[in-house]
């Protein structure tokens, strides 16, 4: 297993600090988070409403709009040969990573899809953006394959053909500029949508994808959403608490759908819930935030047996078992206001074990192994040495 | 205002000002008791304060807001001290404009006429201090009226549905289905040319989309959860519309009536010019730019002669119009619930 | 089949509301006495005298309801009465009025949609720069502008100061003789187009200069109307879901922009442009009053004053129809536009 900064993660966050400069003050949104992300792993993020995980992952493809900056951190990708700062990237940099190495979904579909638009062009879209070169080579190969038939007039695809070896020189993407070759390279990258639509277990796509989005199921929305973020093998794929608004039998499908899609993609998966249950099905490891700060970080079946910050053993206590009767208990207090956030330890003010150095100091991550030699991060006090 | 109790850091919803004695909830041994404390200080205040608060401080932040409150405050003043600025000469109708003589070419602003004098020797000067106090009772009648009618109508129709709407909508569309000049227009040439006429069709044509506006905010609140809540713990009928619904649907009629004012003196300033509006000689703008007809290019080398009887009835009518838009524009902005915390 | 359900209940809709706006023109119709009712069919002075025989054979004295059904009856056999401020039938003075008013129309409604969605985009995008201030505060002084006055002004400047730059009226003495002449054929009656047909290219020149001003005047108060529905609207939708979605996508801004946030945005715009004819019409009757243009808007303005009842009631009428189509039209596109209304 890896842990961030060895050569096996793809992804390295350390240090990240997300400030939003509202009308009422500062919001300390995120207040030095540091993880790492394996290659291949499913990494789940664990936490609140409002304790800041949406905006760390927006962080990691430079969405976050103003008023919020991304004060300090570094975000390395690790894909290429040598690896990137993400932070400091231009715009049209990012531009050509978002949707193409590194995808995102998010948590209600039929909000993520465009109402007017129908979902071919949405689909499409995806690939016409990132994958124009493919596009023209598929093209192209139509065009010889035609030229051989010779169903066409001969001049015609002669043309064609010169036009597009043109246009395979010089592809752009990001724009959608295609001008006048247009018209093939949509009808190719309607192809390849449907194809893959079928590949995610949408019947009859061929018929879908002349449909609205308010015309599909909640359960079908969401895999044209996923289907969006996959269509140009994303290395790492973000879901924004997908399942959150699904009932529980879609949940499963959509769950095993992108169980087996990452195994197929050979992608990494960050994936954000406020569901244990999901958590413990779907990740390997798991980080816990609270109030905008990383509190733990463990393999799964470790944090579920063994969790050692008391906010974590909290939230496990206030889960229903099957087969466990008694009281569920509530963690007494409320979220703290991120305009002033508590000092030092963000739970100090809620922590049933808290120490006189909690109020004063913020406690780093504390490494302990865990029954297999494996790390287990926690950043309280109570595992200091 | 909420109070807080050092000891046990417990706060509270109360109504108490700081420093007196008031009762807040402790947690002891896990139970919850109710003492009394000495209130240290304001913790937060209640929801609805802050909200005022909150909105009165984006208003006087806002320079279009603060603009258009300026300008309207200044013609309030005119409005208000017009006798003492602008002394009447026939006691009885201190809305006659005085002329001397009956020239039919004005007269540049000169000694005597600070803004020079229109067709037929009315003062301009006074035309346009006296035309303040009319701008103003068009507006505020006309606007006020309406709002009325137009609350009144649309809560009946929102809150109790059925047939009644159904009847009170179509009503509401068919008005709508008229362009508001034109239908004032026919309406003032049926009843007389007059001021007072003016006002009259301004009312019946205006009123339907008050009706239409409170009715859909009703619709919408009716709906909410919170209404449901507050029925669900026994309140009663009259008083969840009074307590619950109106003061959240009234905002945007609020909003529609402030730029409204606007409007309606330019549509009465409007059909004055026409003609269909106060008879010649009375204090009203639009009428005054009715004088300038004729008189509104110079002759030949000297086009800007007259320049005084068109341009300072209008810009009269300009500022005033331009406060209330302002004001009302900046409202609309700060109390849209989508853009309001940005 | 869904699109065609609503088309149909929409006409039934517009059925409804045609007959209240006929009740309505009635009602007004009842406030007039039956003396100057009465005058609305005199055609010469001669028959004054007369007026109580005009009264009983036009039956209106009679109750209520009948005068209302003689007078939908009168109404659907296109016999709107005599206009007495242009002497001629209501009908004729109609036809003859209407090419000048449409073409005035037909000049200013584009620019007003297509002017009103380009700054509110720009407003939307730069919200809160200085641009979207400046943008902001002009539409709004220009929605302040009484329509007669900035008129009046702009002919002050343009037309007196710059030595008849932008005249008023129609046409210049000369085009005008020409176009009366036997040479001119005349297709449309609106000048503009017909010179382009006739291939005379000075009075189309002409005609244009005589426009520019009264299209200014419609236009300058209009936009701020288009602009704020745009911006706000652009704003509601650039916080979708689905603005982020295409930006995770990968995509420019110019497209976001472009594709995504500005056709949903264009939704309410077109809703407003269906109101926009009807204050245009309003406008229609300030602007050729004061530029001594020969169309409806001047033919109604001068019934209302001279108390031209047919002709007055003709204008309420046609306003009514030409609204309720118009919003019938604005209905269909807008479930063009939008996909999920089809549904109902």
């Amino acid at each position: 297993m890896a842990e961030p900064g060895t050569t096996d993660s793809i992804l390295d966050i350390e240090n990240l600090k997300v400030n939003f400069y509202t009308y009422e003050g500062v919001v300390r949104a995120i207040d030095e988070i540091s993880f790492g992300l394996a290659n291949g792993e499913t990494l789940g993020i664990v936490g609140e409403t409002g304790c800041g995980k949406s905006v760390t992952v927006l962080s990691i493809l430079n969405l976050i709009l103003p008023p919020g900056k991304i004060e300090d951190g570094t975000i390395l990708y690790h894909e290429n040969d040598s690896p990137v700062n993400l932070v400091e990237q231009s715009d049209e940099f990012m531009r050509a990573i978002r949707g193409n190495e590194i995808s995102m979904i998010f948590q209600e579909a039929g909000n993520a899809l465009n109402p007017v638009l129908s979902i071919n062009r949405q689909v499409s879209e995806s690939f016409l953006l990132h994958r124009q070169e493919e596009l023209c080579t598929l093209v192209l190969k139509n065009i010889e394959k035609n030229l051989q038939k010779k169903r066409w007039p001969g001049l015609l695809l002669r043309y064609q053909k010169a036009k597009y070896t043109g246009k395979l020189r010089k592809a752009r993407g990001n724009n959608l500029q295609y001008g006048r070759y247009g018209r093939l390279l949509k009808r190719q990258a309607t192809e390849l949508s449907i194809k893959l639509l079928e590949s995610l277990g949408i019947p009859n796509p061929s018929e879908v994808i002349l449909r609205y989005p308010h015309e599909l199921s909640g359960g079908m929305q969401q895999r044209v959403v996923i289907s969006m973020a996959l269509a140009c093998n994303p290395s790492i794929l973000i879901a924004d608490e997908p399942t959150s608004n699904l009932d529980v039998t879609i949940q499963a499908q959509i769950l095993t759908l992108i169980e087996e899609l990452k195994d197929k993609y050979r992608s990494s998966i960050l994936f954000i819930t406020h569901d244990l249950g999901v958590v413990s099905e779907i990740a390997n490891r798991v980080i816990v935030l609270y109030a905008g700060t990383l509190v733990e970080f463990a393999r799964v079946r470790e944090l579920f047996k063994k969790p050692l910050h008391p906010y974590t053993r909290a939230l496990l206590r206030s889960v229903p078992t099957p087969g466990k009767n008694g009281r569920l208990e509530s963690i007494r207090g409320n979220v703290p206001n991120l305009l002033n956030p508590p000092s030092g330890c963000r739970f100090h003010p809620r922590c049933p074990e808290a120490m006189e150095i909690c109020t004063q100091q913020k406690p780093a991550l504390y490494v302990r192994k865990d029954r297999d030699g494996e790390k287990h991060m926690v950043a309280c006090f109570l595992y200091k040495e | 205002m909420c109070g807080w109790d050092r000891r046990t850091e417990e706060q509270e919803f109360i109504y108490t000002l700081p420093g007196t004695i008031g009762t807040v909830r402790i947690r002891k041994n896990g139970m919850y008791f109710l003492k009394k404390r000495r209130i240290v200080r304001e913790f937060e205040q209640h929801p609805r304060l802050k909200e005022f608060r909150f909105s009165f401080g984006k208003i006087v932040k806002n320079p279009l807001s603060v603009t258009g409150l300026s300008l309207i405050f200044i013609f309030f003043l005119i409005a208000v001290f017009a006798p003492v600025i602008s002394p009447p000469k026939y006691e009885q109708e201190p809305f006659r404009i005085p002329h001397e003589g009956y020239s039919v070419i004005p007269n540049p602003p000169g000694p005597g006429h600070p803004f020079g004098t229109t067709t037929k020797q009315y003062d301009i000067f006074y035309g346009v201090i006296w035309g303040t106090r009319t701008a103003f009772r068009i507006g505020f009648m006309v606007v006020g009226t309406i709002l009325i009618i137009g609350i009144a109508v649309g809560s009946i129709s929102g809150y109790f549905g059925g047939i009644v709407d159904e009847i009170l909508m179509r009503v509401v569309d068919i008005f709508m289905s008229l362009p508001l000049f034109i239908l004032a227009m026919a309406i003032v040439t049926a009843l007389g040319r007059s001021l007072d006429n003016i006002m009259r069709s301004l009312i019946i044509v205006g009123w339907p989309i008050y009706a239409r506006t409170i009715r859909s905010s009703i619709l919408t609140i009716r709906e909410e959860d919170f209404i449901k809540a507050a029925k669900a713990l026994g309140s009663g009928t009259f008083k969840i519309i009074l307590k619950h619904i109106l003061p959240n649907a009234i905002y945007p009629a609020l909003i529609l009536a402030s730029l409204d004012i606007g409007a309606m003196v330019l549509t009465a300033a409007a059909l004055s010019f026409l003609g269909l509006g106060a008879q010649e000689g009375y204090a009203d703008w639009g009428q005054m730019v009715s004088l300038a007809r004729n008189y509104i290019v110079g002759p030949q080398g000297q086009p800007f002669l007259f320049w005084y009887v068109v341009t300072i009835p209008g810009l009269f009518i300009l500022f005033f119009v331009l406060g209330w838009n302002l004001l009302g524009d900046a409202l609309r902005d700060i109390f849209d619930p989508k853009l309001r915390r940005k | 089949m869904n699109f065609l359900n609503y088309i149909i209940r929409r006409i039934l809709l517009l059925v409804v509301v045609l007959i209240g706006v006929t009740l309505i023109i009635f009602a007004i119709l009842t406030l007039f006495s039956p003396e100057q009712r009465a005058s609305a069919f005199i055609k010469d002075i001669k028959q004054l005298s007369d007026i109580n025989s005009i009264i009983k054979t036009y039956g209106l004295d009679r109750p209520v309801y009948v005068q209302y059904y003689n007078w939908i009856r009168q109404v659907l056999s296109g016999n709107f009465g005599w206009s007495t401020t242009v002497s001629r039938t209501v009908m004729e003075a109609f036809k003859f009025f209407l090419p000048n008013t449409v073409e005035l129309a037909l000049y200013s409604a584009p620019l007003i949609i297509l002017v009103g969605i380009w700054l509110g985009t720009i407003s939307a995008v730069h919200r809160d720069k200085p641009v979207d201030h400046f943008t902001r505060f002009l539409a709004i002084v220009g929605w302040s502008l009484p329509t007669f006055w900035f008129g009046l002004v702009l002919l002050m400047v343009f037309y007196g100061y710059f030595r008849g730059l932008f005249p008023p009226e129609i046409l210049g003495y000369k085009a005008q003789a020409y176009v009366n002449s036997a040479d001119f054929v005349r297709y449309t009656r609106m000048n503009t187009i017909d010179s382009l047909l006739n291939g005379k290219l000075w009075i189309f020149v002409d005609a244009v200069r005589h426009l520019v001003l009264p299209v200014i005047t419609l236009t300058v108060i209009q936009i701020a109307l288009v602009m704020r529905i745009m911006r706000s609207s652009m704003l509601e939708v650039m916080g979708k879901g689905y603005v982020l979605t295409a930006r995770a996508k990968g995509a420019s801004p110019k497209v976001v922009i472009k594709k995504h946030a500005r056709r949903n945005a264009l939704i309410p715009v077109v809703t407003v442009s269906g109101w926009l004819f009807a204050q245009l019409m309003a406008g229609v009757v300030i602007t050729e009053t004061i530029f001594n243009r020969k169309g409806l808007g001047w033919w109604w303005a001068h019934a209302a004053t001279q108390l031209d009842i047919p002709a007055v009631l003709m204008a309420v009428l046609f306003n009514g129809v030409l609204f309720v189509v118009t919003n019938l039209v604005v209905d269909i596109l807008y479930a063009y536009i939008d996909p999920r209304v089809r549904l109902g």
